[in-house]
């Protein structure tokens, strides 16, 4: 049962992590060595499988897409040290004050607006615990429901695309579709990016009315006719035209990037360019201020560029021993089906996202845990969507989720866990109600030529195998022939 | 600690930071592309081909940046309740176990492959620009990055890293 090695290594791995509390990266790679030289004492594998290794790395520096990582990382970080997260904050206080909400509802605007653009769950909870927590504080609103707002706004960023976690998710979706194609010889149009982020922009728009909803609900009654939390200087007629015109580019770039019109590498360089452009212009980007921004920028790239270069190696070792295949034979043999198998996939990658950060999900547990999922569910675009779902939902489930435990350690103030829960519940309502809707009618699920992605599995092809005219039309459409004038073209610009 | 742990310390450290202002140059060839595609329509390859090889440079030494920063992503939900002294003998077995040996692999098993490409000044193999062995030596810089921060924190006694 050499196979089932891969699943000692999570269990390892999620141990390691909890009791030493070293870093992430740090415990992959030494859990994966570990494993490595074990398997190659049993006769599992040898070692050239292992020197495989530097060409895997030298994969992820030549892929296009992880470029947006720093540049996202840039723009989120200008957006924490430009005074632009704070004008956004009093000028959306001040526009919804009438609703008697307007602080909270404008913590939760600035969520939606600027988390997907953040490092991390951690990073946003950071920011928005700085920008605004105080102001619900001064609002009269308990630390509790103050907290469980800043948890429910920085896990916003993990569901609005094009965020960060959008863009490595769609990558990793990619890779374990590729897998699992491969283990079921199915030819369909792979997933993309571009995929993930139409098909998450339904549910994330139910999920952020009804989130909406619950904050004005929960806080109106409080606020109504109250200035407390209102910022007590008055926003200026600037103030007001920088929000406006801030909120209006960073919509347009992410709906762009979204709907297909730019790539979200050049998207993110032209926000970060007009951000440095903005800086300059109100002289808020003194010397100072860059030396921070590309501090904090080459930080955060640089844990999360480990946390890749680790989970490289780590599901390098763990496909060595087959445990890829012997989990997918394992969810045949459950004999649940589609449906069960669902289940409980989703079922460990929500209890493992109670203690892992979105992007140890997307680096260790998802390119190990979706492809035998998707030899059996063929909608990969769905299993995505349900997966970041329940990735959101995890994060904010006390008492582990970890947008909880970082909310709790950035207060810095003692919180009560019964009441920081009771606080949350309605949202996790919500992120419930959004999870059964997506389950129950996967239509809404936004779906780019939806018949080339799924495979035909009805009982008269079995197999899910396409028509040999099927499969050229489809190649056709994923490799047009190129003119004689675009075949002396390169493919490489923009390629995502 | 020693002046030559000291100094090894420093050269790092100058590296990492000066790495740092790579994300400029890659974010503007990057905003450059698309007017040099679609309007100039000249050298948005090669401003590809550059960004990419920035690129690979910058997240070479990020990643050791980001260990001298304490950056790395880690659940401390138990080990916050570590004293400074465990959790800094913590970090020592780490580096020694895990960080020493796995660079030492990656130098071994990149060096073959990173020595032919500069030998033979790679191109990109879609683009034939000049420059695709810079990826290859940011794969060696990386490690060799690791290697040396991972030995210093080993016999590093004491002393901050920078914040």
């Amino acid at each position: 049962m050499i196979e089932t090695a891969g699943i000692g290594m999570l269990v390892a791995v999620a141990l390691l992590l909890i009791v030493t509390g070293l870093p992430a990266w740090l415990v992959l790679i030494g859990v994966a060595l570990l494993f490595a030289a074990g398997g190659m004492v049993a006769g599992a594998f040898a070692l050239p499988l292992l020197t495989a290794m530097p060409a895997r790395l030298l994969g992820l520096l030549e892929q296009d897409i992880l470029q947006a990582l720093p540049l996202y990382v840039l723009m989120g970080a200008l957006l924490n040290h430009l005074p632009l997260a704070q004008i956004l904050f009093r000028t959306g206080s001040r526009a919804l004050a009438a609703t008697g909400a307007g602080p909270s509802l404008a913590g939760l605007g600035l969520g939606v607006l600027l988390a997907p653009m953040n490092g991390s769950v951690g990073a946003s909870v950071a920011m928005l615990s700085r920008t605004v927590q105080p102001r619900l504080d001064a609002s009269g609103m308990s630390p509790e429901r103050g907290a469980a707002l800043v948890c429910v706004a920085s896990t916003m960023g993990v569901v609005i695309p094009p965020s960060l976690v959008l863009i490595l998710l769609g990558d990793a979706m990619m890779r374990a579709h590729t897998e699992a194609t491969n283990l079921t010889h199915e030819s369909v149009r792979i997933i993309n990016t571009q995929d993930v982020f139409v098909g998450a922009l339904v549910p994330a728009a139910i999920l952020l009315t009804l989130c909406a909803v619950v904050t004005w609900w929960t806080n109106r009654s409080r606020q109504v006719g109250a200035t407390a939390g209102l910022p007590t200087v008055p926003s200026t007629m600037r103030e007001w035209l920088t929000a406006g015109v801030t909120t209006l580019f960073i919509g347009s770039l992410l709906a762009g990037v979204t709907l297909g019109y730019l790539y979200a590498v050049e998207a993110a360089a032209f926000g970060a360019v007009a951000l440095f452009g903005f800086g300059l212009a109100t002289r808020t980007l003194t010397m100072a201020v860059l030396a921070d921004v590309l501090r904090d920028t080459m930080a955060v790239t640089g844990a999360l560029f480990a946390l890749l270069v680790a989970a490289t190696m780590f599901t390098l070792v763990v496909r060595a021993f087959g445990t890829d295949r012997w989990v997918a034979a394992a969810l045949v043999r459950l004999g649940a089906g589609e449906w069960g198998s669902l289940l409980v996939v989703l079922a460990i990658v929500a209890a493992c996202a109670l203690v892992l950060d979105a992007f140890e999900m997307i680096f260790v547990v998802i390119p190990v845990a979706i492809p035998p999922l998707l030899t059996l569910v063929h909608d990969a675009t769905w299993v995505a969507v349900l997966t970041l779902l329940i990735l959101q939902a995890s994060f904010l489930t006390p008492p582990f989720g970890y947008a909880v435990l970082m909310v709790r350690n950035a207060i810095r103030r003692k919180l009560s866990l019964s009441g920081l829960a009771r606080a949350l519940l309605p949202y996790l309502m919500a992120q419930l109600l959004v999870l059964v809707l997506v389950l129950a009618w996967p239509s809404l699920i936004w779906q780019r030529n939806p018949t080339a992605l799924i495979g035909d599995n009805s009982p008269d092809n079995p197999a899910g195998a396409m028509s040999d005219e099927d499969a050229r039309r489809m190649t056709e459409r994923q490799f047009p022939p190129l003119s004689d004038e675009e075949s002396g073209k390169d493919s490489k610009d923009g390629k995502e | 600690m020693t002046a030559f742990g000291r100094m090894l310390d420093r050269t790092v450290g100058g590296i990492t930071r000066a790495g740092g202002i790579l994300v400029l140059p890659v974010c503007l060839l990057l905003f450059l592309q698309w007017p040099l595609r679609d309007v100039v329509q000249l050298y948005s390859r090669e401003a590809n081909d550059l960004a990419q090889c920035l690129f690979a440079l910058y997240v070479s030494v990020a990643i050791t940046y980001a260990t001298r920063r304490h950056a790395h992503l880690a659940t401390d939900v138990v080990a916050q309740r570590y004293s400074e002294g465990t959790r800094e003998t913590l970090a020592r077995v780490g580096a020694v176990f895990v960080l020493v040996p796995w660079s030492l692999f990656i130098l071994y098993a990149a060096w073959p492959m990173a020595a032919q490409s500069v030998r033979q000044l790679e191109s990109f193999p879609e683009t034939f620009n000049p420059g695709y062995f810079v990826l290859k030596i940011a794969l060696l810089l990386a490690a060799f990055l690791v290697l040396i921060q991972a030995l210093f924190d080993v016999f590093r006694h004491g002393g901050q890293r920078e914040s």
